[in-house]
């Protein structure tokens, strides 16, 4: 499998919303597009579960060329609550219930925007990360909230007290 | 007292490069973010879906090396 691109992510970002599926770009992929600097190696994706959104979801990744059968199309569409996609033109895991996070409509409502992805915001990022506590993440934890406290800073500008 | 939840002063070389990232359009700060390595089990499947967040990190303990990072604390 061939590293992720930003060809990739446009391509995402575009089919996901012809189809109009609701997605959020989490997990280090989702920090890397607010600006964190740092690598990873998969693209991670917060779903909605809803019956229509799963359809939307499965028809986009097929418009994609994710190969999949029509049993786990039928996951998909259900909401597993993770599933990992490495049967397609670049690796993808979709999280329908991420750790930390309790309801989509939440996090939908804190996302962020860039360049039209639509990015769970640094707190939610930082919060899953915390839930999950695995090894990996806790590692990562320190600088994601020295990022935190850069993009606060930003926002308020150099002349906030 | 110090307050556990006052934010920490960022490192200066953190700063820097955030600060240097900022300043990289999107599609370079993807290229330079963007690695491939061989992940071993994790990577010998196309497919894998778990029905619950709990079902899929016990089965990361259960199946994947230590040295992957996805085990719990």
């Amino acid at each position: 499998m061939a590293t992720f691109e930003y060809r990739q992510a446009q391509e995402i970002r575009d089919s996901f919303t012809r189809n109009g599926c609701r997605y959020l770009f989490i997990g280090k992929s989702g920090a890397i597009l607010l600006g964190f600097p740092d690598t990873t190696q998969d693209a991670d994706l917060f779903v909605e579960k809803s019956p229509a959104n799963g359809q939307a979801l499965v028809a986009a990744l097929r418009e994609l060329g994710f190969n999949l059968t029509n049993q786990q199309a039928g996951e998909i569409e259900r909401g597993k609550d993770f599933v990992q996609l490495k049967n397609g033109p670049f690796d993808l895991d979709l999280v329908f219930a991420p750790d930390g996070i309790e309801r989509f409509e939440d996090a939908w409502r804190r996302r962020v925007e860039v360049d039209g992805f639509r990015v769970c915001s640094i707190d939610d990022i930082i919060a899953s990360k915390v839930a999950s506590n695995r090894q990996k993440d806790r590692e990562s934890l320190p600088r994601l909230m020295s990022f935190r406290e850069y993009l606060a800073g930003k926002t308020k500008g150099p002349n906030a007290s | 007292m110090e307050d556990p939840n006052a934010p920490k002063p960022i490192p200066k070389e953190w700063l820097e490069e955030f600060e240097a990232a900022s300043r990289r359009p999107l599609e370079q700060r993807m290229r330079y973010a963007f690695i491939r390595t061989y992940k071993p089990v994790l990577d010998d499947a196309p497919y894998r879906s778990f029905d619950t967040m709990e079902e899929y990190r016990r089965w990361c303990e259960e199946n994947l090396p230590d040295w992957l990072g996805y085990g719990r604390g």
